[in-house]
C-alpha cells in the first residue's frame, strides 16, 4: 500500500497503513466507489437537463421581439432571460445548492423530497446557464451570410437552422463545452454541503478512523474519469475537424 | 412583356436614406449591369428585389407577378414565397457556401429539400436524387468544376468558391439572377474564371442583373448599363451611351475618374 500512502507527496506512518487488511481497504474502495457513483449520476442528469435547458435560455437570451417607450427600445424577454443568467453565474452555486434546499419548504411550504433532488435541480439551472452563453457565443458567430445563403436557396427558417447552421454551430461549441464538462465533473463534489452522499462525503468519513488517505484517494477517481472525457472530447473535435470555417 | 418590373423602391437603414425611388424594368434574356460609386445604394437594390432587404415603399412584379409589395406583409417562411423566392438567383460578394458540405452537396442541397415537398417525392425518391445530382454535376462539368465535386469550400480557391455558389444558385432553375459584386472578393488574377462563367451564362440566354466594378466586363457583357448615384438611377443606357457620351454630369465624373485610374495602372 506504499503508493497509495504516497499520493500526493504525503507520508504517512508505515504501521498504520501496514495495519490494515486488505479486506478494509477493500471496503473502503467499494464505498468510495459507489460515493463516487452519486457523483456520475449528478454529472449525468446535470448534462441531460442542461444542454436543452440552455438551448432554451440562449434562444431566450437572443429574442428580438421588442417595443418602444419613447426613445427607450424593450425587450422584455431577452432581459429576463439575460437577468436569469446573470443571477445564477453571479452567485456562487453552493448558495443555489442551499437556496434549492431550503427555497421551496421556507417561502412556499413545499419542503424539497430529498436532497438529491434538491442537487439535480440546482445544478442543472447552474449549468444550463452556462451552457446557454455558450450557445449564444456560437450561435452569433455563425455569419449572416450563411443565412441569407439559405434564404435565397428558399429554404425554410427551420431548414436553415438544422441544415445549415447547427452543425457550424457544434463545431464551435466543443472546445468550450468539453471546458464546462469537466469543471462540472469536478463541481459535482459541492453536493456534499447540503448533505449528498457523494465521492469527498464517503472519504471524509475515514478521516475519524485516521485515515486519511481515501480522502486523497478520490483525486483519482476524478483524475481519471477526467481523462477519459479529455480524451473523448479530442476525437470528437477532431471528427468535426474535417473542413475550417 | 417585361419578365421584371421594379417600380418606386424605397429603403431606409435608420435615418439614411438609401433608395429614394428607383424604377426600371427588364426584358427576358436581357442582361444589366448596375454601376456607381460605393453607398450609390446598387447592392441595397439587388437585395430588395431578392427579399434579403424588405423595401419601405415600392413593388416588384414578376413576369406580371406581383412578388413584393411594401404594402403587404411578406411571409418569409410561406411555401408560396418560398417559390417566388427559388426564382431569382442570388450570388453573393463573399461566396457564402456552407463549409460543412462538399462542392455538389452545396449545390444539391437546395433542390433535395425542395424536392421532399413534391407529392411524388415517396414513389421516386431515387430517381428524383438521381436527377438532382445529375443536373448538379451538369452545372458544375459547364463551370469547370468537374474535378471539385468532393471538395468542401475551405479546400477551394475563392474563384472556384464562387462558381460553386454559381451552380449553387443555378441548380433551382431561377428566372433571374442576380450578381452582387461577384468578383470584388477575388484576386484581380482569378476575376477571369469567374467572368467566363458569368459570361457564358449571359451566351444561354439567362436574365441577369449583376452589380460589379468591373467596368470592362460590364461593358462587354451587358445590353444596358444602370448608373446608380445617391440612390437613384442617374442614368441608363447601352455601353457605348453611358461609357462614351454619358449625359448627366456624375456619369461623367465617375466614368472619368475609372477611366484615370485604369491610365494609371498601365502606366506603372
Amino acid at each position: 500500500m506504499k503508493s497509495s500512502a504516497l499520493l500526493f507527496g504525503v507520508i504517512y506512518e508505515e504501521s498504520m497503513v501496514q495495519s490494515m487488511s486488505t479486506e478494509k481497504i477493500m471496503s473502503i474502495l467499494s464505498s468510495l466507489t459507489e460515493g463516487f457513483g452519486m457523483n456520475f449520476l449528478l454529472f449525468i442528469v446535470t448534462l441531460v437537463v442542461a444542454i436543452p435547458l440552455g438551448l432554451l435560455i440562449s434562444m431566450g437570451s437572443m429574442s428580438k421581439l421588442n417595443f418602444r417607450i419613447h426613445t427607450l427600445r424593450i425587450y422584455p424577454i431577452r432581459w429576463i432571460f439575460r437577468t436569469f443568467v446573470w443571477i445564477i453565474r453571479g452567485t456562487p452555486l453552493m448558495l443555489q445548492l442551499f437556496v434549492v434546499l431550503y427555497g421551496p419548504g421556507l417561502l412556499f411550504d413545499m419542503p424539497m423530497r430529498s436532497r438529491e433532488t434538491a442537487a439535480f435541480v440546482a445544478f442543472a439551472v447552474n449549468y444550463a446557464a452556462y451552457f446557454s452563453e455558450i450557445f449564444r457565443g456560437g450561435i452569433e458567430g455563425i455569419p449572416k451570410g450563411q443565412y441569407e445563403a439559405g434564404q435565397v436557396l428558399a429554404m425554410t427558417k427551420t431548414q436553415v437552422f438544422f441544415k445549415v447552421v447547427l452543425f457550424q454551430v457544434v463545431k464551435r461549441i466543443v472546445p468550450p463545452m468539453g471546458n464546462e464538462i469537466i469543471t462540472l465533473v469536478k463541481d459535482t463534489s459541492l453536493a456534499r454541503v447540503i448533505g449528498v452522499v457523494e465521492i469527498l462525503m464517503s472519504a471524509e468519513r475515514f478521516t475519524k478512523q485516521g485515515l486519511i488517505w481515501p480522502l486523497f484517494s478520490t483525486g483519482i477517481y476524478f483524475l481519471v474519469f477526467n481523462g477519459v472525457l479529455t480524451v473523448l472530447l479530442g476525437r470528437l473535435e477532431k471528427k468535426l475537424d474535417y473542413y475550417k470555417g | 412583356m417585361a419578365i421584371l418590373n421594379v417600380n418606386g423602391i424605397h429603403k431606409n437603414f435608420g435615418k439614411t436614406q438609401v433608395l429614394k425611388g428607383v424604377d426600371f424594368s427588364m426584358e427576358e434574356g436581357e442582361v444589366i449591369s448596375i454601376i456607381g460609386s460605393s453607398g450609390s445604394g446598387k447592392t441595397t437594390l439587388l437585395r430588395c428585389i431578392s427579399f434579403l432587404e424588405t423595401a419601405d415603399k415600392g413593388t416588384v412584379v414578376l413576369d406580371g407577378q406581383t412578388v413584393f409589395d411594401a404594402a403587404q406583409p411578406m411571409k418569409r417562411n410561406d411555401k408560396a414565397q418560398r417559390e417566388i423566392q427559388a426564382k431569382f438567383g442570388f450570388v453573393f460578394q463573399s461566396f457564402n457556401l456552407f463549409p460543412q458540405y462538399t462542392a455538389l452537396e452545396n449545390v444539391m442541397l437546395a433542390p433535395k429539400l425542395l424536392a421532399k415537398e413534391r407529392p411524388d417525392f415517396k414513389e421516386n425518391k431515387k430517381e428524383i436524387f438521381e436527377e438532382i445530382e445529375k443536373n448538379a454535376k451538369d452545372l458544375m462539368d459547364r463551370a469547370g468544376l468537374s474535378e471539385k465535386y468532393n471538395s468542401y469550400p475551405c479546400e477551394l480557391s475563392g474563384g472556384q468558391q464562387q462558381r460553386v455558389a454559381i451552380c449553387r444558385a443555378l441548380a433551382l432553375n431561377p428566372k433571374i439572377m442576380l450578381f452582387d459584386e461577384p468578383t470584388s472578393a477575388l484576386d484581380p488574377e482569378i476575376t477571369n474564371e469567374v467572368l467566363k462563367v458569368i459570361k457564358s451564362l449571359a451566351d444561354d440566354g439567362m436574365t441577369m442583373i449583376i452589380v460589379t466594378h468591373e467596368m470592362y466586363f460590364a461593358k462587354n457583357i451587358s445590353d444596358r448599363i444602370i448608373f446608380m448615384d445617391g440612390g437613384v438611377i442617374a442614368e441608363e443606357g447601352t455601353p457605348r451611351q453611358i461609357f462614351e457620351n454619358p449625359q448627366n454630369p456624375r456619369t461623367r465624373e465617375f466614368i472619368a475618374s475609372f477611366a484615370s485610374q485604369r491610365g494609371d495602372e498601365t502606366s506603372k
